[in-house]
């Protein structure tokens, strides 16, 4: 069941660059696969798995610690890296978090895209009671507790999240709620990876919707503002939440970050290759 | 100069009383709402908001807990019974302590041993009464 969520998409001649996606905290490859077919389309060979944890039985996310994932996401990196001359990252909520942890340490990755960053949980659905999270998630009741997952499920296209929410009562695609242990893991690793981002110097592209709902613009502009890249971008989405992948903006989405990883490529085609060029000289 | 110090004293011993029988309830309460949970987390586990409502009772729990302890230490220090001031502050500490060794899979006996640290932070509050 774990690996039937993982896709690969892979072109018959050899391709040089591969994109490795990387999903959100209690969802699956399931939410990046759109974008995975826009970047294959885009000449781009397409990776994305399953975080432990994820894609299986609920209680498995309750076992995982942030290592778990961060150690999978570097495995799958360096494979990746063995087999492809340049190799991309992008990642959705916890993934764009895993993705800049790992643009800390490898100097070697060609460029991000950051979406969803969720350095800090601050967004609007982020219950009244969240000042009690200190003590939940600091004691044993971190793994008694778990937010029940609610409208607007992080769409603000109300179609798709009726979709989304009968996904959710399956347990597998995505979950329905946010077991604290998990959110505890997730505090930590952004905690380490807000103290380390001076270290990032790959090229990255931040996309964030103005009104997440699970986390506020505060996160993508902490690492606009403390990341050391020269090339750095940041859009901010006027008509998404949080699953800017699924939501009304995606293709928007897709477009910029084709966009974006064919201005850093060696083999990207040539007409988009210049595009990109004078867009960037501001031409 | 006399009388003053003598009206802090009384303050003291009334805040003292005060935190000691809120630590008592509080205390009473968490043993009761830990042994509920240990009992019905795994049986229960798909009542997602049923879950998240009680945990948040217990959060509320700890957070009066460690007041009364905080309170009830200050009253001690400034009372007659400075000695009482050592005893509870460990208690504040203790369920950080737990959690940073908790994991899910022991989750059953990480909750014995708060339901321990509870029962005998009950005991000696009841003695002190």
């Amino acid at each position: 069941m774990e690996k039937s969520l993982d896709f690969e998409f892979i072109h018959k001649n050899k391709c040089k660059r591969a994109v490795l996606l990387f999903h959100g905290m209690t969802g699956s490859p399931y939410e990046m696969k759109k974008m995975g077919k826009a970047l294959f389309d885009a000449d781009f060979d397409v990776f994305c798995y399953c975080l432990p944890g994820h894609g299986t039985s609920p209680i498995n996310i309750k076992t995982v610690k942030w290592q778990d994932w961060y150690n999978d996401s570097v495995l799958h990196y360096k494979e990746l890296t063995q087999k492809y001359d340049e190799v991309y990252l992008g990642g959705l909520c916890l993934g764009a978090v895993l993705a800049i942890a790992i643009a800390e340490e490898y100097r070697d990755v060609r460029g991000i895209v950051s979406l969803s960053t969720t350095l800090f949980l601050d967004g609007w659905t982020i219950p009244w009671y969240n000042f009690f999270m200190p003590i939940g998630v600091h004691t044993i009741l971190r793994y008694y507790y778990s937010f029940p997952e609610r409208e607007p499920y992080g769409l603000k296209n109300e179609v798709l999240r009726k979709k989304i929410a009968a996904l959710q009562k399956r347990n597998t695609e995505a979950l329905d709620n946010y077991p604290m242990s998990c959110i505890y893991e997730l505090l930590k690793f952004s905690k380490l990876t807000r103290k380390n981002i001076s270290k990032v110097t790959a090229p990255i592209l931040l996309m964030h919707a103005k009104e997440d709902d699970l986390t506020s613009t505060k996160s993508a502009e902490f690492v606009y503002n403390n990341i050391s890249s020269k090339i750095k971008n940041y859009i901010k989405l006027k008509n998404s939440y949080h699953l800017i992948v699924m939501d009304y903006e995606r293709d928007y989405v897709f477009e910029k970050s084709i966009e974006f990883f064919n201005s850093l490529s060696d083999f990207a085609p040539e007409k988009t290759k210049q595009f990109s060029q004078q867009e960037r000289a501001g031409v | 100069m006399m009388i003053e110090f003598l009206q802090t004293e009384k303050i003291m011993q009334a805040l003292q009383h005060f935190s000691l029988i809120l630590l008592i309830v509080s205390n009473f309460l968490l043993i009761i709402g830990f042994g509920v949970g240990k009992i019905v987390l795994h049986k229960s586990e798909d009542k997602i908001k049923f879950f998240a409502r009680f945990t948040v009772m217990i959060c509320i729990l700890l957070i009066t807990y460690f007041l009364s302890i905080l309170l009830f230490t200050i009253g001690s220090i400034f009372s007659a019974n400075a000695a009482n001031s050592l005893i509870f502050p460990i208690f504040l500490f203790l369920p950080f302590v737990i959690g940073k060794f908790a994991t899910y899979e022991k989750v059953h006996f990480y909750t014995n041993i708060q339901l321990v640290t509870l029962i005998i932070s009950f005991i000696i509050a009841l003695l002190i009464l």
